[in-house]
Formats: C-alpha cells, sequence, structure tokens
C-alpha cells in the first residue's frame, strides 16, 4: 500500500482534529462542541512555540 | 472611571486613530515607544523591569500619568525575562544576572559554528514549521526541554507547564494594565499584536544573520521557500493578537532588512515579498502594521510604496523623513523622526527646534504621530522627553 502523504500543518494546529478524533471512541453527545474546544485548546499550544520565538 | 477620564480616552483614541488614517486630528498625537526611559522615569532598574513585569506596567503608567502622551505600549520592555528563566531560554543576557543590573536586556545571536537551525535542516522546517521548532529548535535553545529521542526529565516537563502558564499570566496582564491606563491616566494602548519578517526570524532566531547571509548565496532556494513556509503561519500570529476593534496596529519589529544589512536587490529578492504578503494578508482583515522601520530604510522606499493605502503606519528611525513624507505620506501615517541622540546628548532646545522642524516639514495635513526615531532606553535625558512632548502639545494644534 503506497504511504499515505501526511498533509500540511495548517497555521494555528499541532495536533488536528482528524488525527484526534481517530482515537476516540465513539462520541454520543455534541461532536462539534469536542471539536471546537480541541481546536481552541491545541491553538493555544501552538501560540505558545510560535510566541516563544516571535515575542521572547 | 470619571467621565472626565473616559472623555479624555475619547479624544485620545480619536486623535490617534484620525493620525493613523492619515487625517488631521485636533492635535499631533504623541505616542512615545518608551522602555527603560520608563525605569529610570519611575525610579526602577533595569533589572527590576525587566524580570518583574508588573514593575514595568507601573513604570508605564506612571509615565502616562505625568506626560500628557496619547499613547504608550503597556510594557515596551518586550522581553519578560522572567519567563526567559523559566523556559530556559539560552539567546538573552538578562540584567541583574549576566550583566549588570542597570543595563539593558542585550539578544545573543546564534553561535557561529553552531547555529539553533543547520543550513542541511531547511526541509524540516519548510515541511513542518510548527514540527521543526518544537521538536528541533526549542530543545536547542532550552537548557531545560530535552530533544527528542533523549529521555524526558522533571525538568522538561516543568519548563512546559511553566512557561505555558507563565506566558497566558503575562500576555492577560496586558489586557488588565491597557483598562488601568484608560481608567488611570485616558491613555490609549498604541499597538495590539506582534509581527517579525520571516527573513528576520531566520536570521536572529534560526540561522543567525551571518549563517543566513552565506545561505543566500549558497542555497537561495530553499531560504526563499523557507520564508515563505513561515509566512502563513506569522500572519496567523498577528492576527490573533490584533485589536478585536481593528483601533490600534499589530506591531512589525524589522531588523535585518535594511542597509548595510541587505542590498536592496537582497531586499527585493528574499525580505519584501513574504512580508509585504503578510502586511496585505492583515490588511485584508482591517488590520493595520506599525511599520517599525529601524536603521536606514529609505532605499526600500520604492518597495514600501507598492503597499495598500493606509495599510500601515510608517516609523522612521534613520531615514530621512523628509524624504520619506515625500514618497509615501500621501499613502501612509508617519511616525517618529526625533533622534535618541539628540534627546540622549542635546539641549530641550535643541529638542524644540528639531520638533519644530518635522512639525513644519511632515505634519502640516495630519498624518504624523510624534515619537523618537527608535525606542527610548535609559539613555533619553527626562528633560528632553518633556520639552518634545510640551512643544507637541503647544504648537502641534491644527
Amino acid at each position: 500500500m503506497a504511504e499515505q502523504e501526511k498533509p500540511k500543518i495548517e497555521p494555528g494546529v499541532c495536533i488536528p482534529w482528524e488525527e484526534k478524533r481517530r482515537e476516540l471512541p465513539e462520541i454520543s453527545g455534541d461532536e462539534g462542541i469536542v471539536k471546537q474546544v480541541w481546536e481552541d485548546v491545541d491553538g493555544l499550544g501552538y501560540l505558545y512555540i510560535w510566541q516563544c520565538l516571535v515575542s521572547f | 472611571m470619571s467621565a472626565e477620564m473616559e472623555q479624555l480616552y475619547t479624544q485620545r483614541m480619536d486623535r490617534y486613530t484620525t493620525a493613523m488614517r492619515n487625517e488631521k486630528p485636533d492635535k499631533i498625537p504623541i505616542r512615545p515607544f518608551v522602555a527603560e526611559f520608563t525605569a529610570k522615569y519611575a525610579g526602577y532598574t533595569a533589572q527590576e523591569v525587566t524580570h518583574d513585569y508588573q514593575k514595568a506596567f507601573a513604570a508605564a503608567r506612571k509615565c502616562a500619568a505625568d506626560f500628557d502622551w496619547d499613547a504608550v505600549v503597556g510594557n515596551m520592555v518586550y522581553v519578560w525575562t522572567g519567563l526567559v528563566k523559566a523556559i530556559g531560554l539560552k539567546y538573552y543576557a538578562v540584567p541583574g544576572i549576566e550583566l549588570p543590573p542597570d543595563t539593558g536586556f542585550q539578544y545573543l545571536e546564534p553561535p557561529e559554528d553552531n547555529a539553533w537551525m543547520q543550513p542541511d535542516e531547511y526541509d524540516q522546517l519548510i515541511e513542518d514549521p510548527t514540527g521543526f521548532l518544537f521538536n528541533v529548535w526549542l530543545p536547542r535553545v532550552s537548557t531545560e526541554v530535552s530533544p527528542m529521542g533523549e529521555t524526558t526529565s522533571y525538568r522538561n516537563n516543568l519548563s512546559f507547564v511553566k512557561g505555558g502558564m507563565a506566558m497566558m499570566n503575562y500576555f492577560n496582564a496586558f489586557g488588565t494594565q491597557a483598562d488601568l491606563l484608560r481608567r488611570e491616566s485616558g491613555t490609549v494602548s498604541a499597538l495590539a499584536g506582534i509581527l517579525k519578517a520571516p527573513f528576520d526570524i531566520i536570521a536572529d532566531k534560526l540561522r543567525g544573520y551571518k549563517g543566513l547571509c552565506m545561505d543566500m548565496f549558497r542555497q537561495p532556494d530553499k531560504v526563499l521557500a523557507a520564508c515563505e513556509a513561515m509566512m502563513p503561519h506569522l500572519l496567523h500570529v498577528a492576527a490573533s493578537g490584533a485589536d478585536p476593534d481593528r483601533n490600534v496596529p499589530v506591531g512589525l519589529w524589522m531588523h535585518r532588512g535594511c542597509v548595510p544589512f541587505l542590498s536592496p536587490d537582497q531586499f527585493e529578492r528574499f525580505y519584501w515579498p513574504t512580508l509585504k504578503q503578510i502586511i496585505e494578508g492583515l490588511w485584508e482583515r482591517g488590520i493595520q502594521t506599525l511599520f517599525y522601520a529601524e536603521g536606514e530604510w529609505n532605499p526600500n522606499l520604492k518597495y514600501i510604496a507598492q503597499l495598500p493605502d493606509l495599510s500601515i503606519v510608517y516609523h522612521v528611525d534613520r531615514g530621512d523623513i523628509f524624504e520619506v513624507h515625500k514618497a509615501v505620506g500621501h499613502k501612509f501615517c508617519l511616525s517618529g523622526g526625533i533622534p535618541n541622540d539628540l534627546l540622549a546628548f542635546g539641549t530641550p532646545e535643541d529638542v524644540r527646534d528639531c520638533c519644530k522642524k518635522i512639525i513644519d516639514g511632515v505634519a502640516r495635513d495630519g498624518g504624523y504621530i510624534m515619537d523618537a526615531s527608535a525606542i527610548m532606553q535609559d539613555d533619553s535625558k527626562i528633560e528632553n522627553v518633556k520639552a518634545m512632548t510640551e512643544f507637541t502639545r503647544e504648537y502641534g494644534v491644527y
């Protein structure tokens, strides 16, 4: 099987939701909330490293 | 907040934003970029304001209250060295530790023989800039972070927890500072958000200036590709910190783009294209950029003139401000131009004469903000900064 090309990581993202989603069991509630909060907190991690680079 | 203070704040915000739209406000706004000057004025050492940001905030507020300034940056001593030491960043010399307590912090170039990014690592950076920074760069620049593949440690894990929480506290404190400036002295917070050019990031934090100079000759396509890979991330970071009300600009602090660091040809090929795209990207989002052109940027004016009208506030350091005004004054608000060595070594009369010359030359139609040429450290005399302020208040009325 050909190796899938790793998708480019977008600005604001460390671990894409799609990657995290594969690790989770079935989401019984609102998946939108889970996704939104994952992306918000993941974005904080992104900002940490980029602010280390740009501001410090 | 008193109604009087709210009215003062509104007047100052209106004055500041009107000038930045290249229009004529009631008076010339005064927006000094004061760093260690605030420590001198408020009675702190450089160590105190650099290592304890609450003291830096207090010093900035004291200056804002005592001087009749329209806008200030919440803390212009931008590197909080408390955080630097918590993360263990190797590229600063800190007042009171590596430096005497009254000397401003110093940025240290990457070692020439062992830069933070090696010349054969461009592809890694280009492929995944965030991954490279976390996995390769941070372990190299930090005394605490373990390299990938090596055994982790208590100190490694702590540096992320401490660093993250401390950074969050610090950035949140700017909101409180902005509110206090408004309430206590009706002063506007001058900027929101931060931007640096892709080329400057690669020079200052990754390859070193000398290393990057060699790369421009030996592997120019990699340098260009690296700038392009960094570009969307730097745009994202700048936009994420921008003023949600779109009143005040993002601060763009440029470093190696001017002569003699780069020739105009090198500027055109390596430095400008990606930076221009970022500035335009911010402008498309309604965000203005404070274009802090430290050094002599006039040879690059023809490129800067390519930017959309009003997209930047052009801050002049060593360039001839009258030449700048002639070239781009119809497009952009200008700020600065009062030489720092005049503020350090001149007399109040010299300063007043200089202010008059600049106001007469570039401010008659509006679109000018009074400030020193470069960030004021502790060498600016208090009497001269007072003279700059008081003269502008008297003479700079439209």
